[in-house]
């Protein structure tokens, strides 16, 4: 169950805009945020708070890379599936990360520290290969410097 | 008008017309998938393209997407559009599953078409489909997305169009999913629709599977019978059994689509339960056997207690074919004056509705879709006449105001301004509306009667005075306002004055519209004979005092439809002879001393006139006769060798009836028969010559006398005012499902019919300590029903709403005026 003060805090921003659907991201975040992803119960919560239906909730949840319709690692690598990235190496990497984590994309690490996801484009072209993990970014991507970060939040976690 | 050419040939076509459409009209069906002229173009599918040659638009683009401009020079042929598209379908068919042989799109499907014509034969892809996990989506609809090409027109339809919210598009890129959130049965009723828009196998029509290929089926265009409206639509028959009904398109009528309640309603026609030999007492006989013995009968009755011992009676079901029968052979034989309507206040309202429709007032269903204020008053579209609610909705999304004027708790998928009016309260809240809307010195313009009506209207209290008066704003800004008025819960004056009202509506340049809504498909047609001003009440107090003796009950199920069953039943057990003729295996008809059966619409045809006065002819689909499926038990039919088809005893109604005529002898044949009835109830004038049919029909609207306008009795009209009576007033109403005669003979619908429930405001239900959702039993003089309560709180406080439910015997409750206190509705012990 979602806290009431997560709730009333959601239903007081909900009134100050004019169209509830406005919010319908911000408030999947939310639930998200305090979740860990957005959860069949999350989800009705979620509809029920701005009058939409369950479907409607689902469209745009679905839609959204960053929302999470399935639980997920403590972190989550969205490693970037584009043009620019392509071109600088991202299937090896890919394979590597896939090797080392010992998961297909979309997969979590038995450990519940990693999901691996594929993102299109985060804008790092300059920087490619580049991931995102848990909303901070890393470019110019190397095995090596992919087994740093890792490791880093491993030892963080 | 812009003028353009396409495949070198000259088009001038309205501004804001698309290429796609425009090329359409010179015959060339330019490729498409997403676009669709009733949901508009988006552009999404790529497979219109074209190549503009010469004019304020180059190069290869899409069609549907571009307006037709002067000096356009467009190619559909161009070797680069041509390109364009095969390389669009070779993509759209990546995916596609090579299943055609096992879908039930094949023969009809567009994306076979389109993937003929493209070009694209050899595929070159050899990687792996994407693939999909089906829902289950109800009784109705089958799912099988693999076949999906992402074309977008089911949701679209379902959400934009419709207005429901449980239909949509859910995923991105190469795993875009069209379903719902999870299985379950689709919430609109008006579903049906997306088999029909798909342009491939995803949505198929479910009770019809695997039952054909399209040109298998004799298909064959037809009338709607399950409301008022006249929906148009096709009838696909086989093996003598209709199998599936789809949209037909009407300019006039319903546009594109038709609601479920209509598609799935036409299984009574081919069920094994049906009766289809003739019998007597209950024993098998051929038909000429028992037509014989009715006859003897009852010319024994009539010998002994005159001819006027003998009453006939309709129903609002039946083709004016066989209502002109009735009227003629009743009239011929000098008996009872016939009978088409079950409820005297329900007939008395529709005959005047129906004369006071105008040639220029009345509006057609499509042409509700243009005004821009509709004001509904004692109706309730959804239940009552489905396809309404979905003209009302494209008028509300092109900017219209909606008003709805009704005690019942409606539900439009639209917003709306809805004023829970008690029935007493209609007439009032009207004629303050006239009142506030419409100044004296306009009125002076429109002649004596009406002023002198606009000022014959009282000054009355009005409970909703407050919430009416943010009503009257609305209306006065409109251009084409439209009024929309029922005939089951409003008082008798209200038809007319809701068509005052429109003709008040003219002053300030305004358009106004007036549209009724009736009770049966043929309601309006039932005004038209010269005779049956009798109503079942006036036949059961005959019954009841012995001067009939004998009654011929044609399509006509009293003990469903008779709102006092009781008095029904023993009306019926203290006659000397009950004759019925019908098609569907009635209560009624199991009482029969005679039974004759009768045809459907689908193997005899006939004329029916919808609420707007429309005239409009349904051909026969198919010679009738026990379905194969019946016949064989679901196996092999029978090998049996014979010159005949079994299950040909039912004729048309109007047959029997016109063998039964004393002394003149039967109008024979179909021409014949056309041209007397043509000439019975004189609509020659409305005919146009040829034999030929129009498309969209013909109104058949009678001038309208000028004493007839503005014309109501106040005082008469307003007597019923019950302010300050505790007890809750009883109505009796119909749903979408569940309610209606014919569908109510569909197995697929069984699930989809809610379960029985009586509506309460929540102010009453506190008051009377009832809560949502137990069951109640209802008690009244002459029964009882139980119930599930519903309490909501947008009806009128001070009421009770019960649907009519076809498992709930509310014929049990009584007819008139029904007044409830508090101790007639007590929780049950058990349900």
């Amino acid at each position: 169950m979602l806290p009431e003060e997560i709730r009333e805090e959601l239903r007081r921003q909900i009134i100050a805009v004019e169209h509830p659907r406005e919010l319908a991201v911000d408030v999947m975040f939310a639930l998200q945020a305090h979740y860990g992803y957005l959860s069949d119960v999350a989800l009705e919560e979620a509809a029920s708070l701005l009058g939409m239906t369950p479907l409607e909730v689902e469209e745009l949840a679905t839609f959204y890379t960053f929302i999470y319709r399935e639980p997920v690692g403590k972190y989550v690598i969205h490693l970037c599936d584009s043009l620019i990235c392509w071109m600088d190496g991202y299937e090896s990497l890919r394979d590597y990360m896939c090797r080392k984590l010992a998961v297909k994309l979309g997969g979590t690490t038995a450990d519940g520290l990693f999901t691996l996801l594929p993102v299109c484009c985060i804008g790092y072209c300059d920087r490619s290969p580049a991931m995102l993990i848990n909303r901070k970014v890393y470019g110019n991507l190397t095995a090596e410097k992919i087994d740093e970060i890792l490791e880093e939040l491993k030892n963080e976690a | 008008m812009p003028k353009l050419v396409i495949d070198n040939r000259d088009i001038e076509v309205p501004a804001g017309t698309k290429v796609i459409e425009a090329a359409e009209r010179l015959g060339i069906l330019i490729p498409r998938f997403c676009y669709h002229p009733a949901l508009g173009s988006v552009g999404a599918c790529r497979v219109c393209a074209v190549k503009f040659l010469e004019g304020p638009v180059k190069g290869v683009q899409m069609s549907c997407m571009i307006d037709a401009r002067d000096g356009m020079v467009v190619s559909t042929t161009d070797e680069e559009a041509v390109d364009f598209r095969r390389h669009v379908i070779e993509w759209l068919m990546l995916h596609h599953p090579h299943d055609c042989p096992v879908c039930d799109e094949g023969g009809h499907c567009l994306l076979q078409d389109m993937t003929v014509s493209g070009g694209h034969g050899l595929r070159r892809y050899p990687g792996k489909k994407r693939t999909h996990t089906d829902q289950d989506l109800g009784p109705l609809i089958q799912h099988e997305m693999n076949r999906c090409i992402q074309c977008y027109r089911c949701s679209r339809f379902y959400q934009e169009y419709c207005g429901y919210r449980d239909l949509g598009v859910m995923q991105s890129g190469n795993r875009v999913y069209f379903g719902r959130q999870e299985d379950g049965t689709l919430e609109s009723p008006y579903a049906g629709n997306i088999t029909d828009i798909c342009p491939t196998g995803v949505f198929t029509d479910k009770p019809s599977r695997f039952k054909g290929r399209r040109w298998d089926y004799e298909r064959t265009p037809s009338i709607c019978l399950n409301c008022s409206l006249g929906c148009h639509t096709v009838v696909s028959a086989r093996y003598r059994e209709v199998i599936r009904q789809e949209a037909r398109f009407s300019a006039a009528v319903n546009g594109d689509f038709i609601c479920d309640r209509g598609r799935y309603g036409f299984f009574y026609a081919s069920i094994a339960e049906r009766p289809r030999q003739a019998a007597i007492d209950g024993k098998t006989v051929t038909r000429e056997k028992a037509l014989e013995v009715a006859l003897e009968r009852l010319e024994s009755i009539v010998r002994q207690s005159g001819t006027a011992a003998v009453a006939c009676a309709g129903s609002l079901r039946s083709s004016l074919d066989t209502l002109a029968a009735i009227d003629r052979l009743s009239r011929q034989n000098g008996w009872h004056d016939p009978c088409f309507w079950m409820d005297r206040c329900v007939a008395t309202r529709v005959k005047t509705a129906a004369s006071r429709l105008e040639a220029d007032t009345a509006v057609s269903l499509r042409q509700v879709e243009l005004a821009d204020v509709i004001l509904v008053v004692g109706a309730d579209p959804i239940n009552e006449a489905p396809m309404l609610t979905m003209a009302m909705r494209q008028a509300w999304r092109r900017g219209a105001r909606v008003v709805v004027i009704d005690p019942r708790p409606v539900f439009l998928p639209i917003d709306f301004y809805h004023l829970p009016a008690a029935p007493e309260e209609m007439a009032r809240g009207l004629g303050m509306l006239i009142k506030r809307v419409i100044e004296r010195e306009e009125v002076e313009q429109l002649g004596r009667e009406a002023l002198s009506f606009y000022d014959s209207i009282p000054k009355m209290p009005l409970p909703v005075k407050d919430r009416l008066e943010a009503v009257v704003g609305i209306i006065k800004g409109s251009h084409r306002p439209v009024v929309v008025c029922g005939t089951e819960v409003v008082p008798d004056g209200v038809p007319a004055l809701a068509a005052d009202f429109s003709l008040l509506l003219k002053t300030k340049n305004r358009s106004p519209g007036l549209f009724y809504v009736f009770p049966g498909a043929n309601a309006f047609g039932a005004t038209l004979l010269p005779g049956g001003q009798a109503d079942f009440e006036d036949i059961l107090t005959a019954v009841e005092n012995k001067t009939v003796r004998a009654l011929v009950l044609v399509e006509c199920d009293p003990l469903c439809t008779f709102a006092d069953r009781p008095r029904m039943e023993k009306a019926l057990a203290s006659l000397d002879m009950l004759v019925v003729m019908d098609y569907l295996g009635t209560e009624t008809m199991k009482r029969a001393d005679i039974f004759l059966p009768t045809t459907t619409v689908y193997e005899s045809g006939g004329l029916f006139v919808n609420q707007e006065g429309r005239l409009q002819s349904a051909p026969r689909a198919f010679k009738g006769g026990l379905s194969i499926k019946v016949a064989g038990d679901g196996r092999h039919p029978p090998r049996v060798y014979g010159s005949g088809m079994p299950g040909v005893e039912p004729v048309p109604a109007r047959q029997q009836l016109a063998a039964m005529v004393a002394g003149q002898g039967p109008v024979e044949g179909d021409a014949a028969w056309r041209e007397w009835l043509v000439d019975y109830l004189r609509l020659s004038d409305f005919l146009p010559p040829g034999d030929d049919f129009p498309e969209d029909g013909v109104r058949v609207l009678a001038a309208v006398a000028t004493t007839e306008r503005f014309g109501l009795d106040w005082a008469a009209t307003l007597d019923d005012d019950r302010a300050g009576d505790e007890r809750l007033r009883l109505v009796i109403v119909e749903r979408t499902f569940g309610t209606e005669e014919l569908s109510g003979y569909s197995p697929c619908l069984d699930t989809i019919v809610p379960s029985p429930v009586l509506f309460m405001h929540g102010e009453d239900a506190e008051r009377l300590g009832r809560v949502d959702g137990e069951p109640v039993v209802l008690t009244t003089e002459t029964g009882s029903v139980t119930v599930t309560l519903r309490v909501v709180d947008n009806m009128r406080a001070g009421m009770l709403i019960l649907p009519r439910h076809l498992r709930l015997d509310w014929q049990l409750l009584g007819s008139g005026p029904i007044w409830i206190a508090a101790d007639q509705i007590q929780k049950a012990e058990h349900t």
